[in-house]
């Protein structure tokens, strides 16, 4: 184990359970939700080095969990995922703090990297 | 399209035509009528002071040949003793010479105080009548002189009788003379009438002294009414056959003759154009007025039609923006539905991957992974197709920044560096270094150097030629992306910005819109985009950009189109 814990949110349960099964073969202690309120309550009772959220889920959506992770717990990191390749997307959810911005498909080596970094630089701070 | 059917324009411009007509026309003939009544006045005034004055003046001559003739007999009365006047060829001496001045009196005879001709002159043998009895004879006994009514006599021609009594020898005499009024109809009408005029003398009872027209019978009664004598000259206005007429009157010799002059009022044409200025703007307006509203009509016709076919152009391009919208909106929704279930593939077959690196004990563990290997670089051409549709759909207000259009370009080949490198393409560059830093959307104007460079990465397969050239020009930057690839097919040449357009038939990646945005993008950026292309020698893309990007500017994207189909 890495002794990296990573909260992987995403409504899309194909994509949800497969990509956290690599990521725990890959030594991250990885939990999956497939919404925000359950994001929530996970965070509230673990705590995560990074959060993986998709940017498109009907309730609440990505940007919406990214602002309550960022105000709740700030030392968690957030990398947003979307299938919508907007710039736009990516850019306001930077300004709203999350850590990157990658896109749907993505490479797994990609995403663990991000993920590493992510967790690195917030252990720094 | 909206534009109108000839019939509503031709239908448009008679509407037109008539209501200027309209409005030419209606002052046009209030002008008429103000000079209508105008010249009516001043012809009415004029028409009453011409035979005010022609009465004045005919009556003056009628009373002077009345007054010369009976001076006349005077002076032959007193001129000459009875005894010379009893003979009857001194009488006849008397009446050819009064003849030969006057020629008025046709018969003279000198008659004693009992009425008995003493002497006598004339056509007819009068020479035993008795005047004793008659009125006349009494009058003149009475007063010395008489003059007569008009009248028929034995004769059946108008005449009249004056006569002049002489004392002598203790006697009265009374020289008497028969007058041809047919001479006093004449010097009534001397100096000729103007056309509807009439002038006569009737007496007391209305009847006719004169005549000169088949209307006036002698002592027959005129038309006119009794006419009660007044002093002077007077004028009224009567209605006479549906005309409206004149009517002079004055009354002479002691009230017993009055000389009437009647003069038709002029009718309507007569008083319209009685000033021949009226007239002639009268008719000048007539033939203007409807040669200007036909004009006028026809040339306002034509800005509308101008502004019509403006409009229809302008609804066309609109139409074509919102069609490209709408194929971007799809676009959009297209390359989201692929691409979930693009990254789920992409997902599970990376866990495939991962059970087969922990149990490479399996005999066919290789080849899995081989097969493995070659689902993955499919779902990442899929990615490509719909990231690319999703660049298209973005629709980015224009937000404008200072772009340093030769580093943009850099930029974007850095992104295709391990594609170039791969296929071991020679990059060659040409950049004006002095070339203006413009106003510029720059992730659309990377958008377009992308899907350009791509293209042209494609086209050159391995060890191709890229030539790029970033240039001055005219308010502006011009960019050029070309390939030494196969070229393009004249045939395919007006339909390469076509949306959903590919000659790749055999690259399924490729969706066919990448030149279309790149046009869409160019319009929108106010720039220009055209392509010329030699098969088998290369295809070259120009891109021209405006020193400060004008977003609204459909034209240039319009001309843009046209110079690509070029």
């Amino acid at each position: 184990m890495t002794g990296l814990r990573v909260l992987l949110v995403d409504d899309e349960v194909e994509f949800l359970e497969p990509t956290a099964e690599r990521l725990k073969r890959r030594q991250v202690e990885c939990t999956a939700v497939t919404n925000g309120e359950a994001a929530l309550a996970e965070l509230a009772r673990t705590p995560f080095d990074c959060a993986i959220i998709d940017v498109k889920m009907p309730g609440m959506d990505g940007l919406t969990l990214l602002r309550s992770v960022r105000h709740d717990h700030p030392r968690v990191a957030v990398i947003l995922l979307t299938g919508h390749a907007s710039v736009e997307l990516g850019v306001q959810g930077m300004e709203l703090g999350a850590f990157e911005y990658l896109m749907k498909p993505v490479d797994i080596d990609e995403l663990l990297d991000t993920v590493r970094r992510a967790a690195a630089q917030k252990k720094r701070a | 399209m909206a534009e109108l059917s000839p019939n509503p324009y031709l239908r448009l411009r008679r509407q037109m035509f008539f209501a200027l007509l309209a409005f030419g026309l209606i002052p046009l003939f209030a002008m008429g009528l103000a000079g209508f009544v105008a010249n009516r006045e001043s012809v009415e005034t004029r028409t009453r002071n011409v035979i005010e004055a022609m009465t004045k003046n005919r009556r003056a001559t009628v009373e002077l040949f009345l007054e010369e003739t009976l001076r006349q007999l005077d002076l032959m009365v007193h001129a000459l003793p009875i005894a010379e006047l009893s003979k009857t060829s001194t009488l006849a001496n008397l009446r050819d010479e009064a003849r030969r001045e006057r020629g008025a009196i046709v018969d003279l005879g000198l008659l004693d105080d009992h009425g008995k001709h003493v002497a006598y002159v004339g056509p007819h043998d009068l020479g035993n009548v008795d005047y004793s009895d008659q009125p006349w004879f009494l009058q003149v006994m009475l007063r010395g002189r008489y003059e007569s009514d008009v009248f028929l006599g034995f004769r059946q021609f108008p005449h009249m009788v004056m006569a002049v009594k002489k004392r002598e020898l203790d006697r009265d005499w009374i020289l008497r003379a028969t007058v041809d009024t047919d001479l006093l109809s004449a010097l009534v009408r001397e100096g000729g009438l103007e056309s509807g005029a009439d002038v006569f003398i009737l007496n007391r009872d209305g009847e006719y002294q004169t005549r000169y027209s088949p209307e006036h019978r002698l002592m027959e009664k005129a038309d006119l009414g009794p006419i009660p004598p007044h002093s002077g000259t007077r004028v009224v206005e009567l209605a006479r056959n549906g005309r409206r007429e004149f009517v002079a009157t004055t009354w002479l010799r002691n009230d017993e003759w009055v000389l009437v002059a009647r003069q038709q009022v002029p009718g309507f044409p007569v008083l319209l154009f009685a000033h021949s200025a009226v007239l002639v703007v009268f008719l000048f307006g007539l033939f203007l007025v409807p040669a200007l509203s036909y004009l006028i009509a026809r040339h306002r016709l034509r800005q509308v039609r101008g502004l019509e076919d403006e409009r229809a152009a302008l609804y066309e391009s609109v139409a074509q923006s919102q069609k490209m919208a709408a194929i971007g909106r799809m676009a959009a929704s297209i390359a989201h539905e692929i691409n979930n279930p693009l990254a789920v593939i992409h997902a599970q077959v990376g866990v495939l991957d991962d059970m087969l690196t922990d149990d490479a004990s399996h005999p066919s563990t290789a080849a899995f992974k081989e097969r493995i290997k070659k689902i993955e670089a499919q779902v990442d051409r899929g990615r490509k197709v719909t990231h690319r549709l999703l660049g298209f759909s973005r629709r980015v207000g224009p937000d404008l920044e200072s772009v340093d259009v030769a580093a943009a370009l850099d930029e974007t080949i850095g992104f295709l560096e391990k594609e170039t490198e791969a296929e071991q393409i020679q990059i060659v560059r040409d950049y004006d270094r002095a070339a203006p830093i413009i106003r510029c959307n720059l992730s659309q104007m990377q958008q377009v150097f992308l899907n350009l460079v791509n293209n042209a990465v494609d086209a050159v397969g391995q060890k191709g030629e890229l030539r790029l050239a970033v240039a001055c020009a005219e308010s502006g930057v011009e960019v050029t992306i070309a390939d030494n690839g196969p070229g393009i097919k004249p045939e395919d040449m007006k339909r390469v910005f076509e949306p959903f357009f590919s000659t790749k038939t055999n690259t399924p990646s490729h969706s066919g819109l990448g030149l279309s945005i790149c046009q869409e993008i160019m319009r929108n950026l106010g720039g220009r985009i055209a392509v010329e292309s030699a098969p088998g020698v290369g295809t070259t893309f120009r891109l021209w950009f405006p020193l400060a990007g004008d977003p609204g500017q459909e034209n240039h994207g319009r001309s843009g189109h046209k110079e690509g189909e070029a």
